[in-house]
């Protein structure tokens, strides 16, 4: 999941490397957009809403990202959850429960899971980078998405690729490389969730997408909704924010 | 009126080359007969025999049994004919062993489906009038091959059929047991009115036989009419 | 009765070769009859074990449960359901329990699993779990919130009597539910899915973990017999709503594990399979018989033939000698098969050397008990004596095509 991140390559060197790239260049494409979403670093409050036929819900959460591969993310609102931390390095995940006091590490069975009952996998949260190295990746075209030019890219894993998906396309903005959508397809083609970007505006010096809507398709009624109110980048974030120590934090 | 009557009856074998076993022979049977079919190994009696017992197919001609063409019938319809109105003795290995004497008796009345009751009764009397009585419940190779032979007249002509056809009946048996066998067959032709056709090359046969018919190569050679005594027959 | 008579006698005509012709059958049968007994034990075993161990024979949901389970979809009016279930006839016991998703951890590991909220007493009635504790108690001691867990599980978590363990799930209302547990008790049922990926507590401990209130997902019924299944299906299926709002769905256990079935009826297959070979072998040691019997018997033939026997006179004495055969064969075959299976009904057989691949299958002991039953005798005594029989047409109608004419010269 492209949950709170950012860092860019600085919008001057992209707008450089666009000019440059006159015939698109797949592969810089979604290695430019991943950036775009991500930065090197990223903190951000953000609301999660979770919608299914039987009930809604709104958990309210920070988070602190540092390129390539450690996040850590702390539920702040409501009471029930508050102080639950999901803390990811690398591969390795763990929750921690502060009903129970304990620290979880969530096991790789798991990754399939929902996080926190939400349409976004745990895996979504782990193989973030993903996108760049274990797929290879295809312009299709240009089509016109919410008022804005955008490259359809087809991005399919690679034969050895740990991935979950059977291909998974994506419209990316031609003028920034921001993405508008992603639809994740299984292996055996059937569309399964559809991620949206929307609400596309200034975060700092740059634009970002504050509004990111995850559909299930196999589930109909189910999605979960993500509004950044506040997002910061590229700030150096301290080595111990992301520590078990610092998971067990009260705050 | 004649109760067989054949009519340009030719059978052809052909293995390598085609051999005209019987050659357009023509013959009427009467009731009551009592003939001999003669003639040296190959002369065609045999075949002669087998196809009026509807054993066999004629490739041409005619063959009437009572008002029943039997050349005509299909082979379900020729074994019930045989069933009903032809009995037949062989030259050997006649009875059913694994059937007593009586049984064997009983065979041709079960096919037909007469009562056990009555089979049996039956088959007990003629038994006891060829002296037979006391070997009814015998397997047949506990008896002697005359009595063996004698049983098979028994059964031939038990259920009263038109024709008994007997081939070679005394071919394996001695003079004196081949004289009884004659005996007993004569009686039944006398007492019963059985019709009787042999083929047969014992000159002891042929004495006996009231009408001779000589065999040669298929065709019929000699014909003739005699007394029982062995003297040529009334014009 | 004469053909009788005669293929009875016939038959014994060369007693070695017979004799050995009816070993065959009889043998044949002897191992498909006790062959199709062990399976028909194993098999019922196997259910009775899934069904004992934690499925039962029926189960009431809310419908739609099964195909898509979820805490949204609670039993609507369990004391209906209950009510429903105590009229049964054929009742041995019920338990209503609340199942559910999670995540069982320690600080050592953790494991992804399924949650069953039961009453302990009454869950006794209907499953053998209570018998399975090897270590600590059945939800029986007062600590808080005990959990029972299988013996894999509780390797997997390195959690022993007495630790604690996290579960954490979904709870209904969309919440992240956690609770700490005291493991009260280790078991051991022999079902690899139990033993590795099952927790037991207390159901009123799951319906706070889950946020169910007072709701529970299911109601699981014993019966007396897996033979009294259907009409007990029925009569609840007569007793609770079907349609609309608050429908349930009563469902066999055959029903809710159809892999069981899948795999007795592939099994069953895999036997057929192998008793088609054994036909086939023994077909052709039996043709082989009748027609040397056959051949003996040529001029035999011919004299019947020539006699006025009808060509299916002639068949049908072939075939009564083959009967005749099957017949002596079976009634030998059938007891000695029928007492091995008794004797392996009451004794069993000790399968411990396959026992790895049979406890991936949910056996749960080595012991197999034959059963006999009279679909068995029946259909196999049948299916041998239809064997012989129709082997036996061969050479009967060969016999019956014989030419009298060249039969009766035949040397």
């Amino acid at each position: 999941m492209k949950l709170g991140i950012t860092a860019a390559a600085g919008l001057l060197l992209a707008a450089a490397l666009r000019v440059a790239a006159a015939p698109p260049d797949a592969l810089a494409i979604a290695r430019r957009s991943d950036e775009a979403l991500k930065g090197k670093t990223q903190h951000a409050r953000v609301s999660m809403t979770v919608r299914t036929p039987d009930w809604e819900r709104t958990l309210d959460m920070e988070s602190w990202y540092a390129n390539p591969d450690r996040m850590f993310i702390r539920i702040t609102a409501p009471a029930k959850e508050a102080g639950t931390a999901t803390l990811r390095i690398g591969q390795n995940m763990w929750n921690y429960l502060p009903q129970v006091e304990r620290v979880i590490k969530i096991p790789p069975s798991l990754m399939l899971q929902p996080w926190m009952g939400s349409d976004f996998s745990n895996d979504d949260l782990v193989k973030e980078s993903s996108l760049v190295t274990d797929y290879t990746h295809a312009i299709e075209g240009e089509e016109t998405m919410g008022g804005d030019r955008c490259y359809r890219l087809v991005a399919t894993p690679k034969p050895d690729a740990p991935v979950v998906w059977g291909k998974l396309v994506l419209w990316i903005r031609v003028s920034d490389d921001l993405p508008r959508k992603e639809e994740y397809y299984g292996e055996n083609g059937d569309l399964r969730k559809v991620l949206t970007f929307d609400d596309i505006g200034p975060a700092g010096h740059r634009p970002y997408p504050m509004r990111w809507t995850m559909r299930s398709i196999a589930k109909p009624g189910h999605e979960t909704v993500l509004v950044f109110h506040a997002i910061e980048f590229d700030r150096p974030i301290p080595d111990r924010i992301f520590t078990q120590q610092n998971l067990k934090r009260v705050f | 009126m004649s109760l067989v009557t054949i009519q340009h009856l030719t059978k052809i074998y052909s293995n390598h080359v085609s051999v005209r076993a019987i050659d357009d022979v023509s013959l009427a049977l009467e009731r009551g007969a009592f003939a001999a079919l003669a003639g040296p190994s190959g002369s065609g009696k045999t075949t002669l025999l087998n196809l009026v017992g509807g054993l066999d197919r004629p490739d041409r001609g005619t063959i009437v049994i009572g008002d029943a063409e039997i050349t005509a019938m299909p082979a379900g319809a020729l074994a019930d004919f045989r069933l009903a109105h032809v009995g037949f003795i062989f030259q050997a290995f006649n009875l059913f062993p694994v059937l007593t004497v009586l049984e064997n008796l009983e065979f041709v009345p079960a096919l037909q489906g007469r009562p056990a009751a009555d089979r049996r009764r039956r088959a007990r009397e003629l038994l006891a009038a060829v002296d037979l009585a006391e070997v009814g419940d015998k397997r047949p190779n506990e008896l002697s091959g005359g009595q063996q032979q004698r049983v098979a007249v028994v059964r031939a002509i038990l259920t009263e059929p038109e024709v008994v056809l007997a081939d070679e009946p005394t071919a394996n048996l001695d003079t004196a047991n081949g004289a009884r066998l004659l005996d007993l067959m004569e009686r039944l032709n006398r007492e019963r009115g059985v019709t009787f056709l042999f083929s047969t090359h014992d000159p002891q046969v042929m004495a006996r036989a009231r009408r001779l018919i000589r065999l040669r190569d298929g065709r019929v050679e000699g014909d003739e009419q005699r007394t029982p005594a062995g003297e040529p027959a009334r014009p | 009765m004469l053909f009788l008579t005669m293929a009875w006698r016939n038959v014994w005509r060369n007693r070695r070769r017979s004799a050995l012709t009816v070993s065959v059958i009889a043998l044949s049968l002897t191992f498909n009859i006790l062959m199709r007994g062990i399976g028909d034990g194993f098999h019922e075993q196997m259910v009775d074990n899934s069904v004992r161990a934690n499925i039962g024979h029926l189960q009431v949901h809310r419908k739609g449960y099964h195909d898509d389970p979820g805490l949204n979809r609670t039993l609507p009016d369990p004391a209906r359901v209950a009510r429903a279930i105590r009229a049964l006839p054929a009742l041995r016991g019920y338990s209503l329990r609340v199942l559910g998703d999670g995540l069982a951890s320690t600080d050592e590991n953790s494991a992804g699993i399924a949650i069953v909220g039961i009453d302990p007493a009454q869950e006794r009635t209907v499953t053998t779990i209570s018998h399975a504790v090897t270590e600590g108690t059945y939800l029986g001691d007062d600590a808080p919130r005990p959990v029972l867990i299988g013996e894999r599980l509780a390797a997997t978590l390195k959690a022993r009597l007495g630790d604690k363990i996290v579960l954490l799930v979904q709870a209904a209302d969309g919440s992240m539910g956690a609770q700490l547990f005291h493991v009260s008790g280790i078991f051991r049922s022999g079902a690899p899915d139990l033993d590795r990926g099952v927790a037991y507590i207390r159901r009123q401990d799951a319906q706070d973990l889950f946020a169910l209130g007072d709701r529970v997902t299911e109601a699981v019924v014993l019966l007396d017999a897996s033979a009294a299944v259907p009409a007990a299906q029925a009569a609840l299926r007569a007793a609770l709503p079907v349609e609309g709002a608050g429908a349930c769905e009563v469902l066999s256990w055959n029903q809710v594990e159809p892999f069981l079935e899948q795999f007795i009826v592939l099994d069953d297959a895999f036997f057929y399979i192998i008793v088609a070979i054994l036909f086939i072998v023994i077909s052709i040691g039996i043709l082989n018989t009748i027609l040397m019997s056959v051949f003996e018997r040529v001029r035999e033939f011919g004299v019947m033939m020539a006699l006025g026997t009808r060509p299916r006179q002639v068949v049908r004495l072939v075939v009564l000698e083959a009967a005749v055969l099957a017949a002596v064969g079976i009634a030998v075959g059938g007891t000695l098969g029928s007492l091995l299976t008794i004797y392996f009904a009451e004794n069993g057989i000790d399968l411990s050397s396959f026992a790895a691949g049979a406890a991936s299958i949910g056996i749960t002991t080595t012991m197999v008990y034959s059963r006999l039953t009279v679909a068995n005798v029946v259909l196999s005594n049948l299916a041998v004596f239809l064997l012989v029989v129709l082997v036996a047409l061969y050479p009967a109608v060969h016999a019956a095509r014989l030419r009298p004419v060249d039969a009766i010269r035949h040397v």
